[in-house]
C-alpha cells in the first residue's frame, strides 16, 4: 500500500441474500489529494459500496482499508479518520442544528473553541447560521444536508465520503461545497463520492470509476478515461460495451 | 460506562424530549399538545399509582401484604419483558438513524448498550410509578424499618434490568435467526409472535405446576403462587429478601447481577450487532420482474393495500397490530379442541359457576384481544414524512381514511367472524344466539375502525424520530386503548350480569344497537376531521 493511499478497496463483493451481487469484486485506490468520483446508474451498486467503506455495511468478501486500518477489524480507527455524508441525511430531527453539530464535534473530542471556529466558518458559508437555533425538523431538505456537511467537516477529516451530495443544494450551496471540497483536498485529505451529475465530476474530480450491475468497468485519471472525449461519452461508450 | 456512551446516551434522550421540542420551537399549536401530553400522561401514571396501592390495600387487608414485594417485583418484571420484547426491533434495531450513528466513531457494544439504557431510562417512570405506590401501600400495613425506604426505591431502579435484558437477548436471537433468511421482517414477526403467545400460555403451565390441590381457596391460591414465583424467578425474591429482612446481601446481589448481565449481553449483542442490523436495512433485489397483467383497484382499495404493505413491511407494526387477531383466532381454536366449559374453567381457576353465564360475553371477550389495536389509531401517524404523498393527491382526505378503515375491517373482520363461530359451536349457543353475536362482532369491529381513526387523526403526530413512538407510545394510540380496554372489560362483567336476569338475544339485539350507534358517531366524527385535514 502506498503510503499516501487514504482509502483502499480491494475484491469487495456484497451480495443480499439470494439476489445478485450488489457489488463484484470492487477494487479502486484513493490517494491523498484525489477527488475521486463514482458514477454508475440508479441501483448500480454505489451506495452499497459506499455503506461499506464507512463502516455501515457489513461484508464479507474482500477488504477495505482507510488509512491502512481495516474496516472490517479496526473500525474506530476508519471512523476517526473518515467523515459520511448520506444522500438523505437522517439527523435527529428534534435536536436543533446547533445541538446536533455538538453532539458530533463532542462525540470526535473537538475542543469548544475549534467547533465555534469551525461551525461558524462553514455556517456562514453556507448561510444558515441563523438557523442553527431551530429544531432540524422544520428545515428543509438542503438546509438539513448542509448541517450534515458541517458535522461532517468538524473533525477535519482525512477521507470525506459523500452519496449524491449535490441532490437538494442550492446553486450557491452546490458551489460552496465544491470549493471545500478541493481546499480539503489541496490540503492533503481525499473526497470519495457518487453522483449522477457528469458535468460536477468532470469538472471537480482528478479520477473517475465507472460501475454497472456491481462491476467496476471503467476507472482511472479523468485523461486517461476519457482520452479527449467528455465525460459523458465516455460513460455512456463503457455502459455500452459492458 | 465511557465519556463516549453517556454522551450518545445523552443525546438520545435528548433527541426525543418533548421539552427539547417545547423549548425551541415556536409553533404554539406544538407546545399546547405537548402541554396535554404531559398532563394525559400524568393522569395515567396517577391511575397506575391509585391501582398499584389499592391492590396493596387489598393485600394488607386480607393479611397478605407479605406478598407485596414479591409481586411488585413480579409485575414490574413481566411488563418490563413484554413491553421490551415488543420494542427491541425498532429501538436496538432497524431505527432510522442507523448509518449516521454507526458512521461515527462509536463501538456497535456502544450504540446497543446506549439504545437498551435509553429503552430503560423511557419506560422507567411507568415502573417506578408502580413500585413506589406499593412501597407506600406496604408501609402502610407493614410497618417496616425506616432503612426499607430507601432500599426499596434504589432497588427499585435495578428491577427492570434483568427482565428487560432477557427480552432484549431474545430478541437479538430472533433478529440473528432472521437476519439469515430473505423475508427478514416476516421471519422476525412470526418468532416474536410464537415467543409472545408462549409467554402468555406460560402463566397457566407454571399456575398448574403449583397448585396441588385444585380446589384450593383462590385468594391463598394468590398467594401461594406469588411466592413460589419469587422462589422460581430469583431476581424478584431477591428484592423482596432485601426490602423484608432487611437484607443488603440480596440487594447487593440484585445490583450485581444486574450490572454483570447488561456487560455480558451486550458484549455479545456488539459482536453481530452490524451484521444483523445490515441484514435488516438491506433488501435483497432479484431485479427479475416482467411486465405482467396488472389490476386496477379503487381508491379505497388501493389505500387499504398500502396499509397491508406497510404493516407487512414493519416488523414493530406486525407484532402490535397483528397480536391481537392472533390471539382472538388461537383463543378460538383452543375453545374448539378443548371446549368451552374446560377454558373457562381454566381460566378462572375452577371458579364455582356455570361457564353458560359467560355466552352473550363471547363477542365482547373476543374484541377485547382484537380492539387491542386499531391499525387506524396510528397509521395517519405513521404516514410521517410520507404524509405529503397523501395530501398531494387529487382525492378528498375522506377517501384517504376510508381507505386505511378499509383496511383494518379487512383484518379484523375475519379473525372476529372465525373466532365467534369457533367459540359458538364449542359452547353450543343456539343458531339465532350465534347469528347475531357475529352481528354484535362485525359492530365492534367497526366501532373499534372507526373510533381508532378519531383518535388517529385527533392525535396525529407526524414527527417521530422511530415508528416505535407511534405504534407503542402515540397519544392516539393511548387514548384509543386504555378507555376502550377498561370499557371492554366493564362491559364484560355487565353483559353476564345481565345475562342472567334477561333474554339473551334481547339482550344482544341493544348491545348491537348501541355498539352501531356509536361506530356510526365514530365514523361521522372521522369524517368531519378528515375534511379539515386537507
Amino acid at each position: 500500500m502506498n503510503e499516501n493511499t487514504i482509502l483502499e478497496i480491494k475484491n469487495y463483493s456484497k451480495s443480499y441474500g439470494e439476489g445478485k451481487k450488489a457489488a463484484d469484486n470492487v477494487s479502486l485506490n484513493v490517494m491523498s489529494g484525489d477527488i475521486y468520483g463514482f458514477i454508475g446508474h440508479n441501483g448500480a451498486g454505489k451506495s452499497t459500496t459506499i455503506r461499506a467503506v464507512v463502516g455501515v455495511l457489513d461484508f464479507t468478501e474482500g477488504e477495505i482499508l482507510i488509512d491502512g486500518h481495516s474496516v472490517k477489524t479496526e473500525p474506530l480507527e476508519c471512523k476517526r479518520v473518515t467523515a459520511y455524508i448520506p444522500d438523505n441525511p437522517d439527523l435527529y430531527e428534534n435536536l436543533t442544528g446547533i445541538q446536533y453539530l455538538n453532539f458530533v464535534a463532542d462525540v470526535f473530542g473537538i475542543s469548544a473553541a475549534e467547533r465555534e471556529e469551525s461551525i461558524k466558518k462553514y455556517a456562514d458559508m453556507f448561510e444558515i447560521t441563523a438557523a442553527l437555533g431551530d429544531l432540524i425538523s422544520s428545515y428543509s431538505h438542503g438546509m438539513k444536508q448542509k448541517v450534515a456537511i458541517i458535522s461532517a467537516l468538524i473533525h477535519k477529516p482525512k477521507l470525506l465520503v459523500l452519496d449524491e451530495p449535490f441532490v437538494g443544494l442550492d446553486p450557491k450551496a452546490s458551489f460552496t461545497l465544491k470549493e471545500i471540497m478541493r481546499e480539503m483536498c489541496q490540503q492533503g485529505s481525499a473526497v470519495f463520492f457518487s453522483t449522477h451529475v457528469l458535468d460536477v465530476a468532470e469538472k471537480l474530480c482528478n479520477k473517475v470509476a465507472i460501475i454497472r450491475q456491481g462491476k467496476i468497468i471503467a476507472s482511472g485519471t479523468m485523461e486517461e478515461l476519457t482520452a479527449g472525449h467528455s465525460l459523458e461519452q465516455t460513460f455512456l461508450e463503457a455502459d455500452h460495451d459492458s | 460506562m465511557t465519556a463516549n456512551s453517556i454522551l450518545l446516551l445523552k443525546t438520545l434522550l435528548l433527541s426525543t424530549s418533548q421539552r427539547n421540542i417545547y423549548r425551541h420551537t415556536t409553533d404554539k399549536k406544538k407546545r399546547t399538545k405537548i402541554i396535554w401530553g404531559y398532563i394525559g400522561q400524568a393522569c395515567i401514571y396517577a391511575m397506575l399509582v391509585g391501582y398499584a396501592i389499592a391492590m396493596c390495600v387489598g393485600y394488607g387487608k386480607l393479611g397478605m401484604i407479605d406478598a407485596a414485594p414479591v409481586l411488585c417485583a413480579l409485575i414490574i418484571s413481566a411488563l418490563a419483558f413484554i413491553f421490551t420484547l415488543f420494542q427491541t426491533n425498532g429501538y436496538l434495531f432497524n431505527f432510522k438513524e442507523y448509518d449516521m450513528l454507526m458512521s461515527l466513531p462509536f463501538e456497535s457494544k456502544t450504540v446497543a448498550g446506549c439504545k437498551f439504557l435509553y429503552m430503560y431510562i423511557k419506560s422507567l417512570p411507568w415502573y417506578i410509578s408502580i413500585s413506589l405506590a406499593m412501597m407506600i401501600g406496604y408501609g402502610i400495613f407493614a410497618h417496616p424499618s425506616v432503612i426499607v425506604y430507601p432500599l426499596w426505591m434504589v432497588l427499585s431502579l435495578f428491577i427492570p434490568v434483568i427482565p428487560m435484558l432477557i427480552s432484549s437477548f431474545i430478541g437479538f436471537l430472533i433478529a440473528r435467526i432472521s437476519a439469515g433468511f430473505r423475508k427478514t421482517n416476516i421471519v422476525q414477526t412470526v418468532l416474536t409472535m410464537i415467543f409472545v403467545i408462549f409467554c402468555f400460555s406460560l402463566r397457566f403451565i407454571i399456575e398448574d405446576m403449583f397448585r396441588n390441590d385444585k380446589v384450593e381457596a383462590t385468594l391463598e391460591s394468590i398467594s401461594e403462587i406469588t411466592e413460589n414465583a419469587g422462589r422460581i424467578y430469583l431476581p424478584a425474591g431477591w428484592f423482596a429478601n432485601a426490602v423484608r429482612k432487611p437484607d443488603l446481601l440480596s440487594a447487593l446481589l440484585l445490583i450485581g447481577v444486574s450490572v454483570l448481565l447488561f456487560a455480558a449481553v451486550f458484549t455479545v449483542v456488539g459482536k453481530s450487532y452490524r451484521n444483523i442490523n445490515s441484514a435488516l436495512k438491506s433488501h435483497a433485489a432479484a431485479r427479475n420482474f416482467k411486465m405482467s397483467t396488472q389490476k386496477q383497484r379503487s381508491v379505497e382499495e388501493a389505500i387499504a393495500f398500502k396499509e397491508f404493505k406497510r404493516l407487512t413491511g414493519s416488523t414493530t407494526y406486525m407484532v402490535n397490530g397483528g397480536m391481537g387477531v392472533i390471539l382472538a383466532a388461537l383463543l378460538g381454536i383452543i375453545t374448539l379442541i378443548f371446549g368451552f366449559d374446560k377454558i373457562v374453567m381454566t381460566v378462572t381457576q375452577n371458579a364455582p359457576f356455570d361457564p353458560a353465564v359467560l355466552r352473550p360475553a363471547i363477542p365482547l371477550i373476543l374484541y377485547f384481544f382484537i380492539g387491542m389495536m386499531a391499525t387506524t389509531a396510528c397509521s395517519p401517524s405513521l404516514e410521517g414524512k410520507n404524509y405529503w404523498i397523501l395530501q398531494s393527491l387529487p382525492i378528498e382526505m375522506k377517501t384517504v381514511y376510508r381507505g386505511k378503515m378499509l383496511f383494518n375491517m379487512l383484518l379484523t373482520v375475519p379473525f372476529m367472524t372465525f373466532s365467534t363461530l369457533c367459540m359458538c359451536i364449542s359452547a353450543h349457543v343456539p343458531l339465532a344466539d350465534s347469528v347475531l353475536y357475529l352481528i354484535m362482532g362485525f359492530a365492534l369491529c367497526a366501532f373499534s375502525t372507526a373510533w381508532g381513526c378519531v383518535c388517529g387523526i385527533r392525535h396525529m403526530r407526524l414527527d417521530w424520530e422511530n415508528e416505535v413512538e407511534v405504534i407503542k407510545q402515540g397519544a392516539a394510540v393511548t387514548v384509543y386503548l386504555l378507555p376502550n380496554l377498561f370499557v371492554t372489560m366493564a362491559l364484560i362483567g355487565l353483559t353476564i350480569f345481565l345475562g342472567t336476569r334477561m333474554d339473551h338475544k334481547l339482550l344482544t339485539l341493544i348491545l348491537i344497537l348501541i355498539t352501531a350507534v356509536l361506530a356510526a358517531l365514530s365514523y361521522r366524527k372521522a369524517m368531519t376531521l378528515a375534511k379539515r385535514e386537507k
